[in-house]
């Protein structure tokens, strides 16, 4: 089984992107901090199907100096690394004049810094062996604009120029490197946009609705396939035509 | 044991370079790495790949490493860093 780890598979989008690898036959490497029941039904049924093909490791990925030490680990647990999802991320809502440095310092770790430090670790075992995966969930946000969400919107499309330019890095190893830019998608995340401000969104989708979880786990499905093979340091975007 | 180390090294620099398609040159240890026909790509795979073999990445145990000059100072700082 190829081994794919996927942060922030234990919830929303990436725990639709494990379900779909497990039943695609990959082993799936969750992180995550913590476990909940969703995780734990979708676990149970992807080792009936097919046994060891969804792990889960809890790690706080804001912990940027474990992670040489959480890759080191995997690697010698379960062997070469084959793909690498990051799609873990944070959302904060703020007006940039009222936003806490704290939390802006926050969620440029936890979605810039800690996948680029990840990716560090992971494409150096990638290089060993040879060639691999490696997919980043950006957002619509990197390209459009959206009140209340700039360092979210800083974040995001610093993952599509680090996708770009390490795939001309590491091209040459067999190594692809694509991000997927999903629009709104019903999770955890989104849960405090509802109503009125959500059928806004809907109805400015060129195809009159929202994309869901299953959409963007198919398309990291592809871009991990050999499908995909030629396609390196692009922006697959999954909105329903939100961005048309 | 140091022997071994040197030899895993040459044949990492052999195979690496015929992967990626570089010329090698003449592995002497007074041979400067910048003369040695490989890019800073392949010498990443080099060291990722000996890390892999050898247990060890001296240019992670700490911050200070400065790559070597030379390929003597390459097999010298491996050999040290396994002792
Ligand atoms: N939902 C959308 O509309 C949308 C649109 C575009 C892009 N995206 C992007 O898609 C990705 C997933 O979003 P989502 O909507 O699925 O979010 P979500 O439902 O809030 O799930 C986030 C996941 O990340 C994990 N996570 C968060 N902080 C972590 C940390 N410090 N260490 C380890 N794991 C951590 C969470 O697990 P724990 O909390 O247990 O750690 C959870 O598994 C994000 O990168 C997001 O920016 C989402």
């Amino acid at each position: 089984m190829r081994n794919v780890i996927v942060t922030g598979g234990s919830r929303g989008i990436g725990l639709g992107i494990c379900r779909k690898l497990a039943a695609e036959g990959y082993r799936v490497i969750a992180i995550a901090r913590t476990q909940n029941g969703q995780l734990a039904e979708a676990m149970r049924e992807a080792e009936d199907r097919n046994p060891g093909s969804f792990q889960f490791v809890s790690f706080d990925l804001s912990a940027i100096d474990s992670i040489p030490d959480l890759v080191q680990t995997l690697h010698k647990g379960h062997g070469a690394i084959y793909g690498l999802v990051n799609n873990a991320g944070i959302s904060f809502h703020g007006i940039l004049s009222q936003m806490p440095t704290a939390q802006i310092e926050q969620l440029v770790r936890v979605n810039t810094t800690s996948p680029i430090v990840l990716t560090k670790y992971v494409v150096r075992t990638m290089m060993a062996g040879g060639g691999g995966r490696i997919v980043n969930i950006a957002s619509i946000i990197a390209s459009t604009g959206y009140s209340g969400l700039s360092v979210y919107g800083a974040t995001k499309s610093s993952l599509t120029g680090f996708t770009r330019s390490l795939a001309r890095e590491v091209g040459r190893m067999g190594i692809t490197v694509n991000s997927v830019a999903p629009g709104f998608i019903d999770t955890d995340l989104t849960q405090s946009v509802q109503g009125e401000h959500r059928q806004k969104i809907e109805h400015r989708s060129a195809l009159r609705r929202l994309a869901e979880i299953d959409d963007v786990a198919n398309a990291v499905e592809f871009l991990l396939s050999e499908r995909a093979k030629n396609i390196t340091g692009t922006v697959l975007t999954v909105d329903a035509g939100n961005t048309a | 044991m140091t022997a071994t180390i040197r030899s895993e090294i040459e044949a990492q620099f052999i195979q690496v370079a015929q992967e990626q398609g570089n010329r090698l040159a003449p592995l002497t240890d007074d041979l400067a790495l910048l003369d040695s026909g490989l890019d800073s790509l392949c010498f990443a795979i080099i060291v990722a790949r000996l890390e892999g073999l050898l247990g060890v990445d001296p240019f992670t145990l700490s911050d200070d490493v400065l790559f070597p000059v030379t390929f003597g100072d390459f097999v010298r700082l491996y050999e040290n860093a396994t002792k």
